[in-house]
């Protein structure tokens, strides 16, 4: 993965959500009956990150206790989309690879078994409460 | 290296690079120094076919995939999105297996 490839794929991303996150926003039901998410689309069952759009808006809305019962997810989605964007256009700007470096060390430190033991875990716990909630 | 050790190297692990790095391999390889051997032999190498297979069922969508690879960023990305709103998952189907690959020409690069 060099540094453009991951800029563009972060772009892409951070765009895509913006947008998802904006159509959802001004749905007035909750219950739209559609989600992108492959895995409740095929098997009907929530995915670890279902929910997560719901938990956003949430937060938008200043319910923070809500959104964290509905997916804590959301927070760290939450957080990405607000400094990622940031940080990527001062690296466009300035023309230096700052995100590219720290992406790196986050990809080392989430090598590191115990780290990847324990964010393992709690991906499957938050998932079988997802699952328990029938998000 | 010795022409025999390195079309041993080439026989076993031919089919986890890329065709158009196969000569490349082969004559860098012979040009590195024996003692490297043993390193270079207990390198473990992903099979792009295991890794397509898991990333056409389920847990491609929640990026397993990428993370068998070593792609974790990329891999969290995914996982956080729901599989990239659906779309990434399906555009990895078809890019996953040269992925492995790179990824394979990656960790022997650090040897040659």
């Amino acid at each position: 993965m060099n540094r453009n490839k991951l800029y563009l794929i972060l772009i892409l991303l951070i765009a895509v959500g913006y947008c998802w996150l904006g159509w959802s926003l001004t749905q007035t039901t909750h219950n739209i009956g559609f989600t992108p998410c492959p895995i409740k689309n095929i098997t009907g069952i929530a995915c670890p990150s279902c929910g997560s759009t719901r938990s956003v808006s949430q937060i938008i809305q200043g319910n923070f206790t809500d959104a964290f019962m509905l997916n804590p997810f959301g927070y760290i989605i939450a957080l990405a989309m607000l400094i990622i964007p940031i940080w990527l256009l001062f690296d466009l700007i300035s023309k230096k690879d700052t995100l590219y470096n720290g992406y790196k060390k986050f990809e080392q430190t989430l090598k590191i078994k115990w780290v990847a033991i324990v964010l393992t875990l709690v991906t499957l716990a938050n998932w079988i409460w997802n699952i328990y909630k029938g998000l | 290296m010795d022409t025999q050790k390195v079309d041993l190297f080439m026989m076993i692990n031919g089919k986890y690079f890329k065709a158009e790095h196969l000569n490349y391999i082969r004559e860098k390889l012979l040009n590195i120094d024996e003692t490297k051997w043993n390193r270079i032999m207990a390198l473990d190498f992903k099979d792009p076919n295991s890794i397509m297979l898991v990333s056409l069922i389920g847990p491609g969508a929640l990026g397993v995939d990428r993370f068998l690879i070593g792609e974790t960023g990329t891999g969290v990305a995914k996982l956080l999105t729901c599989g990239g709103f659906g779309i990434w998952t399906i555009i990895d189907w078809f890019i996953i297996m040269d992925l492995t690959r790179d990824k394979n020409m990656e960790k022997l690069q650090a040897y040659l």
